[in-house]
């Protein structure tokens, strides 16, 4: 009876030994670790970045934070025990985890930032949109919205942010306000929508419409907050058009509202793109090879890299999502994952 | 003091939770522009549909004695389910019956049918199993949570049968059907807490287990009874979320939890059982509901408000505890 037990202990060993090479036959195992899996974006990321990362030969596995600083530095610590190829990090917070991409890269395992950027502490490569770039992109969209209702840059804006603790939702803020200062004719309420919780937009846009009729444009820092907030809009009697909206990220939800008439614009996040790249660069970032500054075209997108204090950074353009280019493929908000297999970089 | 005396100030401490929305309204509407407007406070009530039902089911469970930290939890799983049901976009199924009313019925079966099952299995492994409640919840808090999560796969469903956000956007004298559900759950709670055997006894049981168990009351069968209520009732505040925000995501409700044991703190309910009344708890939402409205309004810092909600509660429970000191001392 033991002698069996051990032949059969003894077999299973030998089995699991014998399926080791063929699981080690790809270029590796990548981890990334996503801040939080109850936003579109995240999730969409997570399959984006599977799928990219498959094309160009390595395993993913991910670890969701869950929107926990002190959970994503611990995973940090664990995955650095495993010596994966490399680490993609989606960082809660952007300063909380620059000990933890430290001790990464000095155990020798390359950081990828994907869509936060840290600039506090050198990466191996960098992939965003910019969140401040967003904020740049929706002050744009707020000029022309606003010219085309009164003539001129001027009314009141509505921005409902996120949870005011994710540095996320605070660059969006800081990047739309550096650029809506040059037009003092313009009021920007801001409020936030704790823990980015649809319903607390509701609220918010409830109160803000009943106390500031003459609001003429809302900015949610993310889509699903502009569907709580038609929610409120429509319990309020209003009809799509009557204030105008716009939110930030280009989820699903936002090219819905689009498409019924209540978001005049969406900030698109590529997150197609950004995934991308990230494959693409993923060979260099495991090699440690010298990555090139210049342009590179990312699933049809002019998309730059450059060299800077904190590592090789490659910024790819947002878009703005109006009824009129909506049904681009290429937003991810349409679910259109590209059908053309990525490249690696040489 | 003269009994007539003695009678006012029990008077003023029992309700002192509704002057002290009095007061709060009072003064908010003096200093707060725009504050003072029938639309705001009609805002207000509407606000509170959400969590003064949650709440409800959370008071009955510590006027028990007990515990349930799953509502939050319960209230996003039974809206994503009912979004999932009857949303046509994103992940909704869209599903539509004929004649169409029968949507209204169907959702909030499904709603209340989700928070019973969990609060029946909740009841079993707290009362049957003698497992402690605080853990049990706390891991139905997790576990519930994550099933929202599993089951949507993070994405979101919007564009809610439209016989179903009628509730959201019908109004009867000026305020939503869903705050006169909340309103409607309110006087129905309170009156089966006052006026029935079951409401007696469940405070009795919260008062002292064992003194109720040798009365012959079925201790057992009421915390069973009341862990599916609040489960229910969470499936519900989940179902009026649906509504209210036209959809469901992965992260609905979350921090309302906070918010529902303030609202019951404030309304008076003692967090060892036994003492405290839904009408004080209900005082507590629209307190709560004000202050936010407030903040809404005021044109503070976006990263201070979190701060000025936090200490406007902790000021509300401080009075509490003042008003249990005088108590004691008319003892």
């Amino acid at each position: 009876m033991h002698r069996r037990t051990f032949m059969a202990v003894m077999g299973a060993l030998a089995a699991s030994a014998a399926l080791k090479p063929a699981m080690a036959e790809g270029k590796g195992t990548v981890y990334y670790m996503v801040p939080t899996l109850l936003d579109e974006f995240q999730t969409g990321s997570v399959s984006a970045l599977e799928m990219f990362l498959k094309q160009v030969g390595y395993e993913m596995k991910t670890l969701n934070a869950d929107n926990k600083t002190e959970m994503q530095q611990s995973q940090m610590n664990d995955t650095i025990a495993l010596k994966p190829a490399a680490i993609i990090l989606a960082a809660v917070d952007f300063n909380a985890l620059k000990p933890s991409i430290e001790a990464a890269r000095a155990a020798g395992i390359p950081v990828v930032e994907f869509d936060r950027q840290i600039t506090s502490t050198p990466s191996d490569f960098t992939s965003v949109a910019g969140t401040v770039e967003i904020g740049y992109i929706a002050a744009e969209e707020t000029q022309k919205l606003l010219t085309a209702k009164h003539g001129a840059v001027k009314g009141k804006v509505l921005q409902v942010l996120g949870d005011p603790g994710d540095p996320y939702t605070l660059d969006i803020q800081k990047g739309f306000e550096e650029k809506m200062k040059a037009f003092p004719d313009v009021t920007i309420i801001s409020k936030p929508a704790m823990q980015w919780e649809a319903s607390n937009a509701g609220t918010i846009v409830a109160d803000a419409v009943v106390a500031n009729p003459d609001i003429d444009l809302i900015f949610s820092h993310a889509a699903h907050l502009s569907v709580a907030a038609v929610a409120s809009l429509e319990a309020a009697g209003k009809k799509p058009g009557d204030v105008m909206m716009m939110s930030s990220n280009g989820a699903p939800v936002g090219l819905d509202l689009i498409r019924k008439g209540w978001l005049n614009v969406e900030v698109e996040q590529p997150l197609y793109a950004q995934a991308a790249a990230v494959a693409m660069f993923m060979d260099k970032i495991v090699n440690k090879q010298e990555i090139k500054a210049g342009e590179y075209d990312v699933l049809g997108l002019k998309s730059t890299v450059t060299i800077e204090a904190w590592g090789p950074n490659i910024k790819i353009p947002g878009a703005a999502i109006t009824k009129d280019n909506i049904d681009n493929p290429s937003f991810w908000g349409n679910l259109k994952p590209p059908t053309d297999t990525i490249k690696a970089v040489e | 003091m003269t009994p007539q005396t003695r009678r006012r100030v029990e008077f003023i401490l029992d309700n002192l939770v509704w002057f002290m929305l009095i007061f709060v309204l009072a003064v908010f509407s003096a200093f707060i522009p725009n504050y003072f407007q029938p639309a705001i406070f009609a805002n207000i009530i509407e606000a509170s549909s959400v969590l003064g039902v949650m709440s409800i089911g959370l008071a009955l469970v510590i006027l028990a004695g007990q515990m349930d930290l799953s509502v939050e939890s319960v209230a996003a799983l039974a809206a994503m389910g009912v979004g999932i049901l009857f949303c046509s976009a994103g992940i909704g199924l869209g599903i539509k019956l004929t004649p169409a009313w029968l949507a209204v019925p169907a959702s909030l079966l499904a709603a209340l049918g989700i928070g019973a099952i969990i609060g029946l299995f909740n009841g079993f492994l707290i009362v049957k199993a003698k497992m402690n409640a605080f853990i049990i919840t706390l891991a139905a808090y997790i576990w519930v949570r994550g099933l929202v999560v599993a089951i949507s796969g993070g994405r979101s469903a919007q564009d809610l049968d439209p016989a179903i956000r009628f509730f959201g956007i019908q109004r009867i004298l000026g305020l939503p059907l869903t705050a006169w559900i909340a309103i409607l759950c309110f006087v129905a709670f309170s009156f089966m807490m006052m006026k029935t055997p079951f409401g007696r006894h469940l405070k009795m049981i919260g008062g002292n287990e064992t003194a109720t168990h040798r009365a012959g009351i079925r201790v057992s069968r009421n915390l069973m009874i009341a862990f599916v209520l609040a489960g229910a009732t969470a499936g519900l505040a989940g179902w009026l979320l649906t509504v209210r925000t036209s959809g469901a995501t992965a992260n609905l409700g979350v921090g309302m939890l906070f918010n529902a044991f303030a609202a019951v703190v404030i309304g008076g309910v003692s967090l060892k059982g036994g003492v405290g009344s839904l009408p004080g708890v209900y005082a507590g939402v629209l307190l709560l509901s004000s202050i936010n409205t407030a903040i809404n309004l005021m044109g503070l810092p976006a990263n201070v408000t979190q701060v000025i909600h936090g200490l406007l509660v902790l000021a509300a429970v401080m009075l509490d505890t003042f008003k249990q000191t005088i108590r004691r001392s008319l003892a």
